[in-house]
């Protein structure tokens, strides 16, 4: 059975690692490619990297920070933030990416998600979807959080492995930064509806909340940024957690 | 060491480039094969868009490989050693290995990605302490082959994970991003080359 990954997030903002609180109040927290080598050590699955830079110059930074961070892992590294077509998705891949992340143009253009994927396989597009709470359901916001596609989540997750993604990033924006733990319904349903490997995101605090978002959620993969870099939880501690908890992990 | 990597002209060379860096080999890149130390087949693209490069260089592929060449195919590139794929239509492969290439039967989500155990069925050189460590694998389909593999993982079927003849290598998963188990791949590598 293939393991259950931790991943650790970078969020870099011109060329910085920064997190905030619910997608807002950023503080940096160091070099990308000094941080992702150390969460390798640690046991780290895979490295996530989002560009969170809102100038030209900052994206600029982000191809030869992409480069650094994955001239020294050797284990997978995904990127997103921005990407806007299917040049921007080939540029990141031939800087040393392993997977892009599609987001906002996945809602706004979804043809780039099934043009990515056919001209580069299905392994290296992932759609992430950001998902805030309303009623019964959950809806689908882009542009970091602030705009309302109107779109339900479930739906849209199950479009998307249509459009042919290879993976879903799947955040919750009520848990993000909060500590509280992931949303286990909102994990839950999207991976009982779709047929491809979800990753859970938004929210973790403590190690109960990554066992439950695997056993209770059925998450293929949990995502942490904060709790790594503020050394909350080591990731080879977790590790260990979860595998006497009867999760199989990498060790 | 030299390390030749063919350039099918899709997909990223990245990773695989930086991986056999971090081990020490000089890389080159390029889209006509030519004689090095060893030549890399990449795992990038789709089998039958490489296979018809292949088509174009099939006879030099196998003119270095009669001339003591020594190959690694990484995913994709160990897969288009076999006789046939199915991937995007019925693809002729360099027939170096007997067997078809077809999608993971009853995976239970694809593509496969992730991290799983490699077994030792067959111990070769490459093989040497890589029994029980898990690897990074990324791909729907596998090899179904006669050809007795040297490790073999798990996903809906055992499928084979690594192969190996003389002078010819191939991985299911990926070494460079395999972590401390292809750093250690890597190393063996080296030594079967000097062989």
């Amino acid at each position: 059975m293939t393991t259950r990954r931790i991943i650790a997030c970078l969020d870099v903002k011109d060329g910085k690692v920064v997190k905030g609180v619910r997608f807002v109040d950023l503080k940096s927290k160091g070099d990308p490619a000094e941080l992702a080598s150390r969460y390798e050590e640690e046991g780290a699955d895979e490295i996530v990297f989002l560009d969170i830079s809102a100038t030209v110059e900052g994206r600029r930074t982000l191809l030869e920070k992409v480069r650094e961070t994955a001239s020294v892992l050797s284990i997978p590294l995904t990127v997103g933030g921005g990407v806007r077509s299917v040049e921007d998705v080939s540029n990141l891949l031939s800087n040393g990416a392993d997977k892009v992340s599609l987001n906002t143009i996945a809602v706004e253009n979804p043809s780039v998600v099934s043009m990515a994927s056919r001209e580069f396989g299905a392994q290296a597009v992932v759609v992430a979807i950001d998902a805030r709470r309303l009623g019964e359901g959950w809806r689908v916001f882009t542009r970091s959080g602030t705009r309302d596609t109107g779109l339900d989540a479930v739906e849209w997750a199950k479009r998307v492995e249509e459009l042919g993604a290879g993976e879903i990033l799947l955040t919750s924006i009520d848990r993000d930064g909060t500590r509280d733990g992931y949303d286990l319904e909102l994990t839950r349903a999207v991976v009982s509806m779709t047929n491809v490997p979800v990753i859970a995101s938004g929210g973790a605090g403590k190690p109960d909340h990554f066992l439950s978002v695997f056993k209770q959620a059925g998450a293929d993969a949990a995502l942490a940024a904060g709790i790594f870099h503020d050394g909350v939880i080591r990731i080879r501690d977790l590790k260990d957690y979860l595998k006497v908890a009867g999760i199989e992990v990498r060790t | 060491m030299k390390a030749l990597i063919l350039n099918y002209g899709v997909g990223n060379l990245f990773s695989i480039s930086a991986g056999l860096r971090r081990a020490d080999f000089t890389v080159e890149i390029s889209g006509e094969p030519r004689d090095a130390d060893l030549l890399v087949l990449p795992g990038v693209g789709a089998f039958s868009a490489v296979g018809n490069f292949m088509r174009k260089w099939e006879s030099t592929l196998n003119d270095l490989r009669r001339n003591g060449v020594k190959f690694l195919g990484v995913c994709l590139g160990m897969q288009i050693m076999f006789e046939e794929g199915n991937e995007g239509g019925k693809t002729k492969g360099l027939a170096w290995l007997p067997g078809q290439v077809d999608l993971i039967k009853h995976a239970p989500k694809l593509p496969h990605i992730g991290w799983d155990r490699i077994t030792e069925r067959n111990p070769c050189s490459l093989s040497e302490g890589l029994d029980g460590r898990y690897a990074y694998f990324v791909h729907s389909y596998v090899a179904y082959t006669s050809y007795p593999a040297a490790m073999t993982s798990r996903y809906g079927v055992e499928f084979p994970a690594l192969v190996c003849s003389e002078e010819v290598a191939g991985t299911q998963f990926h070494p460079e991003k395999s972590g401390e188990t292809g750093k250690i791949f890597f190393q063996n590598l080296k030594r079967w080359l000097k062989t």
